[in-house]
């Protein structure tokens, strides 16, 4: 039975329609529905520059989640909406684990060869680390 | 004028360039435009001549060293003033052990392993004991430890760590004169007053277009700047003293250090990153990489030497004691600030500054790589009952969430 679900959100078209897929999953099993964002500093930080990218990050992303609660408002299941500082797999499975969360819910998108060789996909390190269940959502092609 | 309208815009080519290539590899701006300078020193003076970049000219001069000031000073601002006077005696101690470990230790290599001079030696302990204090920052909201005591100690001693680099920068190169004692009574007099002034200025005449906040500010550290350097200390000492003094106040004006950080980092740091990198010879660094490996490898054995038994004394846990403490070998802006010092001071040779520079843009580099490998996303799962007991409020959802109608 899935009491709790939890949308890693960061506002693109995948998370959108990730945000969907988790909607009608919280609709169908009556589950409380957390929405996450993510705000990540840069991987080789330096002063002044990582704290103004991580405050710019975080405004960036309380706009998309009033956006995305403004959305939810009229919806019968309770949600929950945070934003948290640090990298989006790793936030996204503690969060998880300190919430009880069954079901976990992200979209699927492109990265830079960098990116894939320096942290891995987002997605592909949910599904390695969580204690739950996780669904990717692809885009259509 | 031309020239230096076409200078300006090659550099500013090559600072978008950076920018670029920083926003694609989810890297610090500093970072790729130190490497950009580099390279582009490298391709452009082997194609166009090495005067083309121009990185002797004395506008550019100017622009690079506004910009280290400057951003020596929002360094300095970022310090949470309440939090410092209530920890300040273990952030001292900490602080201190994390700038003594790494600053006597490479101090010590560079001398006796490398055989550089004394002087020389004293300044690659400072350009190597620096700690970035905003990726520590971004570790400790990561394990959500910026409220807990612990992570504002670690905070807290990331400061001193960072001001002990620029006193010893400011004051060991600096001959003891007559000069000296009157550059340190004016800036006691601007510590007493420019906490008191400040303020009460920018409530009577702020907060207008015409920008009299930032003028205001860039009076005063330009002018202690002047006088540093007249004292043959250094600009960037005063910088970093007015920015930890006013962070109560100026500090807290989160538009108006917006404001400052787009001039900053829009205009002026640019030209002194690219600038530093432009002045690493990779000639002399490919023909002796051992200096720059042996002072890499110095740096993180004697911060992890010096600041994971400090991490583990506060009862952090293993895994996450050694991230933070691998997190905190990183220190760009302060390590090439000192480089820089040791070259236009002639106290290092152009092969010892490329060697330094490599270093310090290895130790923002190689430690986070190592941290991520061995500790992402490992770190913050598989936790002890410890680090679960303070983990449990930072992953609580906000106060806000409800039970929709």
């Amino acid at each position: 039975m899935t009491k709790s679900i939890l949308l890693g959100y960061d506002g693109s078209d995948s998370a959108n329609d990730a945000l969907e897929f988790a909607v009608h999953l919280a609709r169908a099993f009556g589950a409380e529905l957390h929405v996450l964002a993510v705000a990540r500093p840069p991987e080789f930080g330096d002063d002044v520059e990582t704290s103004a990218v991580i405050e710019n990050s975080r405004r960036h992303y309380d706009r998309l989640l009033r956006g995305a609660r403004a959305k939810l408002a009229q919806e019968p299941f309770k949600t929950h909406f945070q934003v948290v500082v640090g990298h989006p797999a790793e936030q996204i499975v503690r969060y998880a684990e300190g919430n009880g969360i069954d079901h976990i819910v992200v979209g699927h998108r492109g990265h830079t060869l960098f990116e894939r060789w320096l942290i891995g996909s987002v997605a592909r390190q949910v599904i390695a680390y969580a204690h739950c269940a996780v669904t990717v959502v692809r885009q259509p092609s | 004028m031309t020239d230096i309208w076409t200078q300006a815009a090659l550099w500013m080519g090559l600072a978008l360039i950076a920018t670029l290539l920083a926003i694609w590899l989810r890297v610090a701006t500093a970072l790729s435009e130190i490497v950009i300078g580099t390279v582009a020193q490298l391709i452009i003076g082997a194609a166009l001549g090495s005067t083309l970049l121009a990185a002797d000219a004395s506008w550019l001069k100017f622009l690079a060293g506004a910009g280290a000031i400057l951003l020596t000073f929002l360094a300095g601002a970022e310090l949470d003033p309440v939090v410092f006077r209530r920890q300040w005696k273990q952030a001292m101690l900490i602080g201190l052990v994390s700038f003594a470990a790494p600053f006597l230790g490479c101090a010590a290599i560079a001398r006796w392993v490398l055989e550089w001079t004394p002087e020389a030696s004293w300044l690659a302990g400072i350009a190597m004991s620096t700690t970035s204090v905003a990726v520590v920052y971004a570790v400790m909201l990561e394990f959500g430890l910026n409220t807990t005591d612990y992570g504002k100690v670690v905070l807290a001693a990331c400061f001193i760590t960072d001001l002990a680099t620029v006193v010893g920068l400011g004051l060991i190169f600096a001959p003891f004169t007559f000069k000296t004692l009157i550059f340190l009574g004016v800036v006691v007099v601007a510590f007493l007053v420019l906490p008191w002034l400040t303020p009460r200025f920018f409530r009577r005449f702020g907060n207008r277009p015409s920008e009299l906040e930032a003028k205001y500010l860039m009076l005063c550290l330009f002018g202690l700047g002047a006088l540093a350097t007249w004292a043959e200390s250094e600009a960037v000492l005063p910088a970093y003293l007015i920015g930890m003094v006013l962070a109560g106040t100026v500090g807290k004006d989160h538009a108006l250090i917006r404001r400052l950080r787009t001039l900053t980092f829009g205009l002026l740091t640019p030209f002194y990153f690219i600038r530093a990198g432009s002045l690493v010879s990779l000639p002399a660094l490919a023909a002796a990489p051992a200096a720059f490996l042996i002072l890499l490898a110095a740096k993180i054995t004697t911060k992890i030497a010096g600041v994971y038994p400090v991490t583990r004394a506060l009862r952090s846990p293993r895994q996450e004691g050694m991230y933070t403490t691998l997190l905190m070998s990183t220190g760009l802006t302060f390590g090439t600030i000192s480089a820089l010092f040791g070259l236009s001071h002639e106290i290092v040779t152009p092969a010892q500054y490329s060697a330094l520079v490599a270093a310090v843009v290895g130790s923002a580099v190689v430690p986070t790589l190592i941290a991520n490998a061995f500790f992402l996303p490992r770190h913050l799962l598989n936790k002890t009952p410890e680090s679960d007991a303070r983990h449990a409020p930072a992953v609580q959802p906000e106060a806000a969430a409800r039970r929709n109608p």
